[in-house]
């Protein structure tokens, strides 16, 4: 059955093109109906294919015509299928059919409407096609096109300057990362001759661990693995990319694109774990994004941008999984991910919707009698983030914490620190944005309310994921099967032998591994919920009261103190890497490069005078110094 | 040969219907001719004839290449009624012109001797020296058809000179004659023969505007009517490289290793020069002009590393640089005619009141930059491939940073067209057939995207 | 045969002084006229070469007609009042130094290089009419024919150019 593979991308195609070419002929819906159903006939086959794989067909590789053949290199157009890329069919299908029906409601006044859909199923076509390429090259067409639709979709308000900015930095930023990609394809065909993932990683079992060579290619793939999923230093794009509308940051800047790295590190473990430096980066730039981002996220005001950094600290944690060699543990987390953060997206935007565009979280509150749908979801998505069992994301972090104590208690201790700070930075959003009073008056013009149908339902289809979607990987100490590790064991199986593991965790420090995280996150939303519920400890103007009342209200300072011991020198880092490194340094190196550019380019033309003499005058010396080179040697 | 016999009759009946005043007969006219001369063209296919003494070989490649300059002559003449729209003139003297320059640029493609090369060359160029002035009363124009002259005929002289050298030391013009003459001195080459090819060369250089020589194609570009500049950057790129190629595959293969850093110097220097001169510009013709040099750099990269499939990579890179800058000068003359500019802000909101045009130019432009899947792209993976492959490494990093630089400079008028700010220009009434011509073109550059051995296995 | 060869030497003395008085000279005047007396010193190497008809027509078309109309067009544009246009100094002097540099490379370049004699040139046979015209009609014969194409189009430029329309 896997020979029909080609319709899967098929339909989004035909859906972008039908869309883009009568853009002013659609009327109403239309064009979100169509674009919603040309991405529910793939998520359909793709179901097939999933059950398919499930009960044990075997992968397959699917060549439609051949391509480029040069003497010795051959690249043919073809699609790979395995359970690595039906998992990630099924997650990009049926996440995007999901969002693509939330959109018909969330887009429906907008002037751009039908556009909007042709761009959403042209990204869903590249998407596909990164995912299903059977080589390296259809891998980065689908990476180049996605990039171009995350641009497109970015600037899609084009009248905000702004707005343009952040989508030429998203851009940018990932050329930047891409660079690197391009040059690893070369190297790879260098090295192997080929393209093609079966050839490479069955001539690759043939290499040493650690060669020089396959260190680069790692490295050069990982560097494009950064630019496209936002670690450091390439992760300042990703929270600007919030200016465009936001089913596009449930879609593309949390559930699909951006873990486009994550999957093609896991498409290529064979190679990575063949170069212990590389893992060792990844790790070590995963944890640093994890840390640095959630610490940047406890101190944001605004709903998308908290989102955005805690989608960029999840994306670092996923690396660390990799880095460690947790592939497994980074394929699931990727797919709760998916889940939970489009679920908070989604119901960000049905927050932002009730509010008529206003997205500071200081201007929210109360929020949770006015839109009790939007508010249980929400609540369901950050249980689901934060990890508390039985919701999905307990057990895709828990695979992770494992795998990262696999690696070193350092790397786990600094895990579990980054799992805190989520739990923090999520229930501070959700006590802010629900509990309390309004912070602004109701405008009687413009009424709080719930958001229609269209909207709510797929975030429920969401949330009942977020709830469920860890089952498939309930670990065996909670008597589960572990069914995703068991899926996905064909393909990361081979990687294993390569791995240096400590010592077997004992089932008791297992236990333990589990439950002293768990206990530490109860205990940080405890927290939280003291400060902005039960003291709505939020930055506005406080009344004044004598010295003992004072002392009362503030509980002896406590607050105060750990305001002084903790949360400044928090907040300070959390400012300096937010205002001097990510704007000064790395965001500056960034413009300079390209500022560089133009500068020569400024200088360059003044060479061209406009004078014939001038130009003879060059061409003989140029002429001089070419027969003098080539004859007196 | 017969293509040759054909376009000059063609000519000829076109200029005796133009003096006749018979305007309308003469676009049409040149259509069917055109498209006889490509089916009388490639009906010597695979066939290999050489005529009058290998004076002229027509053989596979000098085949496809004399194809392409007829498809450019075809595609040229699509917009022809475009550009000199209001013009009461039947315009034959023009129209002749450009039919001799493709006479003079199949001549290039398929010569067998120096001196066929050296009367095919200034065919082509003295019919470019009179068409960049063909704008009489523009002061643009007459500086361009000036500047080219004077530069062209230094670089001629030039040229001439190594060719008189060559034939001086070797004593034939034929180019297996050279060939032999080169094996027959078993490694031991006279200096002054190197002089003359070294010269050969030089002119070859200033011909497709590498740097240092290409001195003179921002001015002439920009200066040279639109529709004119659109004909001699591309036939004037794709005669001047098969002949280069000829050059040096058939001439002075033996010698190959001996030219090759000297081609790399030049080919880095182009790529490098070219796009960063590109970058500054916001007149879009000016910018095409450099890009076009950066584009040749791209060209010597062929001629860098010859392999089995070097010809058919030139021919499809040749082929895609073609068809992108023809679209993309038809969008640009469509603009100037309505917006009287050729700067950036021409463009604004293109895409909201002519999606189709800002379509192809997106297309175009994209193609251009080597954006995947698009033909562009494929020319120049496969490009960078062979030169890979042949272990210039260092070269290839050098043109994929050029290219890098390259997206932000064709990427502006597809900013500009979808992305600007502010009021959108006002509407452009164009013909559907110019909507249709403007598409199939940027189908095809999508198509070759993906067929590309189609073109390449061809040689 | 000695004689030959001290006409040579004149001639070519001749042929080069003319030609630098032709770019030093200030009116474009004498210019012309020494350009003219180039081509025939140019002429005079051909005969020397034992190719008459090349001389002949060498100087009917060179020294004839072109120059012939030079002369007009420098009359009729009354460019000797005009003068030259200035040039700077140092641009002269770079010139200079870069033409000079590159005589000088040539001329290691020739040096390097034992040119023979190969034949008597004052018994070569091959600028004769009659061989001339065989060559010319048999092994060239396209290039030949070709040129007319080049020239017509020569031809079709210059009248397209002459005219008074805009394009």
């Amino acid at each position: 059955m896997f020979e029909y593979i080609w319709l899967v991308p098929l339909f989004p195609l035909i859906g972008f093109l039908v869309i883009f070419f009568n853009f002013r002929r659609l009327k109403g819906v239309t064009a979100g109906v169509l674009a919603s159903i040309m991405v529910f006939i793939p998520f359909v086959i793709s179901l097939f294919f999933f059950f398919g794989l499930m009960n044990g067909a075997e992968a397959k590789t699917v060549e439609l015509f051949s391509w480029i053949s040069f003497n010795k290199l051959s690249i043919p157009f073809s699609f790979l299928i395995d359970r690595l890329s039906g998992l990630m069919l099924l997650i990009v299908t049926g996440v995007g059919f999901l969002i693509h029906v939330y959109s018909i409601g969330y887009m429906k006044e907008d002037a751009g409407f039908n556009r909007f859909f042709s761009y959403m199923n042209l990204f869903v076509f590249f998407m596909l096609l990164l995912v299903l390429g059977s080589n390296y090259l259809i891998l980065f067409i689908g990476w180049e096109g996605v990039g171009l639709c995350s641009y497109l979709l970015i600037g899609f308000w084009f009248k905000n300057q702004e707005f343009n900015n952040a989508a030429k930095k998203a851009f940018i930023m990932n050329r930047i990362g891409d660079l690197g990609f391009l040059l690893a394809l070369f190297m790879l065909i260098h090295q192997f001759g080929t393209l093609n993932f079966a050839e490479i990683f069955s001539k690759s079992s043939a290499i040493p661990v650690g060669t020089f060579s396959i260190t680069m290619i790692t490295l050069l793939l990982f560097a494009g693995a950064v630019g496209k999923s936002a670690q450091i230093p390439l992760f300042t794009w990703l929270p600007d990319a919030m200016a465009g509308p936001t089913p596009v940051s449930a879609l593309i800047h949390a559930a699909t694109m951006v873990t486009a790295g994550v999957y093609m590190v896991a498409r290529s473990n064979l190679l990575f774990v063949l170069a212990p430096v590389t893992l060792m980066t990844i790790s070590v730039i995963g944890i640093a994004t994890a840390l640095m981002a959630g610490s940047i996220a406890l101190f944001q005001n605004d709903i998308k941008k908290i989102l955005a950094y805690s989608t960029v600290s999840q994306l670092g944690l996923m690396f660390v999984a990799l880095g460690s060699g947790a592939f497994t543990g980074a394929m699931f987390h990727l797919t709760t991910h998916a889940f939970f953060k489009a679920l908070l997206f989604l119901a960000a935007g049905s927050v932002i919707h009730a509010l008529h565009g206003e997205q500071d979280i200081r201007k929210m509150g109360g929020l949770k009698d006015r839109i009790p749908v939007t508010f249980w979801l929400f609540i369901i998505g950050s249980l689901a983030i934060s990890g508390i069992p039985p919701f999905a994301g307990f057990f895709s972090k828990d695979m992770i914490l494992i795998g990262a104590f696999h690696s070193g208690y350092v790397l786990w201790v600094l895990s579990v620190a980054a799992a805190l700070m989520t739990a923090f930075y999520m229930f501070r959003l959700l006590f802010i944005v629900f509990w309390g009073k309004a912070a602004v008056a109701a405008d009687p013009k413009h009424p709080v309310h719930e958001s229609p149908k269209s909207m709510t339902i797929p975030m429920s289809v969401l949330a009942v994921l977020s709830i469920i979607g860890g089952f498939i990987g309930v670990p065996a100490l909670l008597g589960g099967s572990d069914r995703i590790q068991v899926f996905l064991a064909p393909l990361f199986s081979s990687s294993e032998a390569f791995l240096k593991h400590g010592a077997e965790v004992s089932e008791s420090s297992e236990i333990l591994l589990m439950t002293i995280p768990l206990l530490l996150i109860l205990g940080v939303i405890f927290l939280a919920w003291s400060f902005y519920v039960k003291n709505r400890n939020i930055e506005q103007e406080e009344p004044e009261r004598s010295f003992l009342g004072n002392l009362l209200y503030r509980k002896f300072y406590v607050d105060e103190l750990y305001d002084t011991i903790v949360q400044k020198p928090v907040a300070g880092l959390s400012t300096f890497f937010h205002d001097t490194i990510e704007v000064k340094v790395i965001d500056r190196f960034v413009n300079q490069t390209g500022n560089l550019v133009v500068w020569i380019g400024k200088n360059i033309r003044y060479m061209q005078t406009g004078n014939v003499g001038a130009y003879l005058f060059f061409m003989v010396i140029s002429i001089i110094l070419i027969l003098v080179l080539n004859l007196f040697k | 040969m017969k293509a040759i016999i054909a376009l000059s009759i063609l000519a000829v009946l076109n200029m005796f219907f133009g003096v006749r005043k018979m305007k309308k007969v003469l676009l049409p006219l040149i259509f069917i001719g055109l498209i006889i001369t490509m089916i009388l063209n490639i009906s010597d296919w695979g066939k290999s004839v050489h005529y009058f003494n290998e004076m002229f070989i027509a053989d596979n490649f000098s085949i496809a290449f004399s194809s392409v300059l007829i498809l450019i002559g075809i595609l040229i003449f699509m917009f022809a009624n475009i550009y000199y729209k209001g013009v009461e003139r039947p315009l034959e003297d023009i129209y002749a012109l450009i039919l001799f320059a493709i006479i003079g640029g199949i001549v290039m493609a398929s010569f067998g001797n120096l001196i066929l090369f050296f009367v095919g060359l200034e065919t082509l160029s003295i019919s470019f020296y009179v068409l960049a002035g063909s704008k009489k009363f523009d002061i643009a124009s007459n500086e361009a058809a000036m500047k080219y002259f004077l530069t062209g005929s230094f670089a001629t002289g030039f040229l001439l000179f190594g060719i008189a050298l060559v034939y001086g030391v070797s004593g034939s013009f034929n180019l297996e004659a050279i060939n032999t003459y080169i094996l027959g001195c078993n490694g031991n080459v006279p200096m002054i023969f190197i002089a003359g090819m070294l010269l050969i060369f030089i002119g070859m250089s200033f011909k497709i505007a590498a740097v240092p020589f290409h001195f003179w194609s921002p001015d002439v570009y920009t200066g040279s009517p639109t529709l004119i500049t659109a004909f001699m950057t591309t036939a004037g790129k794709v005669a001047s490289i098969a002949a280069f190629y000829r050059l040096i595959t058939i001439a002075f293969i033996s010698l190959h290793s001996e030219l090759t850093t000297t081609l790399t110097v030049i080919a880095v220097l182009t790529i490098i020069v070219g796009n960063l001169s590109a970058v500054y510009q916001d007149n879009l013709k000016r910018m095409f002009a450099y890009s076009g040099v950066a584009q040749s750099g791209y060209l010597l990269m062929a001629l860098i590393v010859l392999g089995p499939k070097s010809a058919g990579i030139l021919l499809f890179f040749v082929l895609s640089y073609v068809i992108a800058t023809i679209t993309a000068f038809a969008v640009l003359m469509l603009i100037r005619e309505e917006r009287g500019t050729f700067f950036i802000p021409a463009f604004r909101g293109l895409a909201k009141n002519n999606p189709v045009e800002a379509f192809a130019m997106a297309i175009a432009m994209m193609s251009l930059a080597g954006i995947p899947p698009l033909a562009g792209f494929m020319a120049k993976y496969n490009l960078f491939v062979l030169t890979a492959e042949g272990g210039y490494t260092w070269l290839v990093v050098v043109a994929v940073i050029g290219s890098m630089i390259s997206i932000y400079f064709y990427f502006k008028p597809i900013l500009a067209s979808y992305f600007s700010e502010g009021e959108p220009q006002h509407k452009i009434e164009s013909s559907v057939n110019f909507k249709i011509n403007i598409l199939v073109l940027s189908i095809l550059m999508i198509l070759l995207g993906f067929l590309p051995q189609v073109i390449i296995n061809l040689l | 045969m000695i004689f030959s060869k001290y006409l040579f030497f004149i001639l070519s003395f001749i042929a080069i002084y003319a030609a630098l008085k032709v770019l030093i000279s200030k009116k474009p005047m004498h210019s012309v006229l020494y350009l003219t007396l180039t081509f025939f010193a140019i002429g005079g190497h051909y005969i020397l070469l034992n190719a008459q008809f090349l001389a002949v027509v060498h100087i009917i078309v060179y020294a004839g007609a072109i120059m012939v109309l030079f002369i007009y067009t420098v009359m009729l544009l009354n460019l000797n009042i005009q003068g030259e246009f200035p040039k700077s100094r140092l641009a002269k002097f770079a010139s200079a130094i870069a033409g000079g540099i590159l005589l000088f490379t040539l001329i290691a370049v020739f040096r390097s290089y034992d040119l023979k004699v190969l034949a008597d040139p004052s018994l070569n046979q091959i600028g004769l009419v009659k061989n001339l015209g065989k060559i010319l009609f048999q092994d060239y014969y396209l290039p030949f024919e070709l040129s007319s194409i080049l020239f017509l189009a020569a031809m079709v430029g210059a009248v397209m150019l002459g005219k008074k329309d805009i394009y």
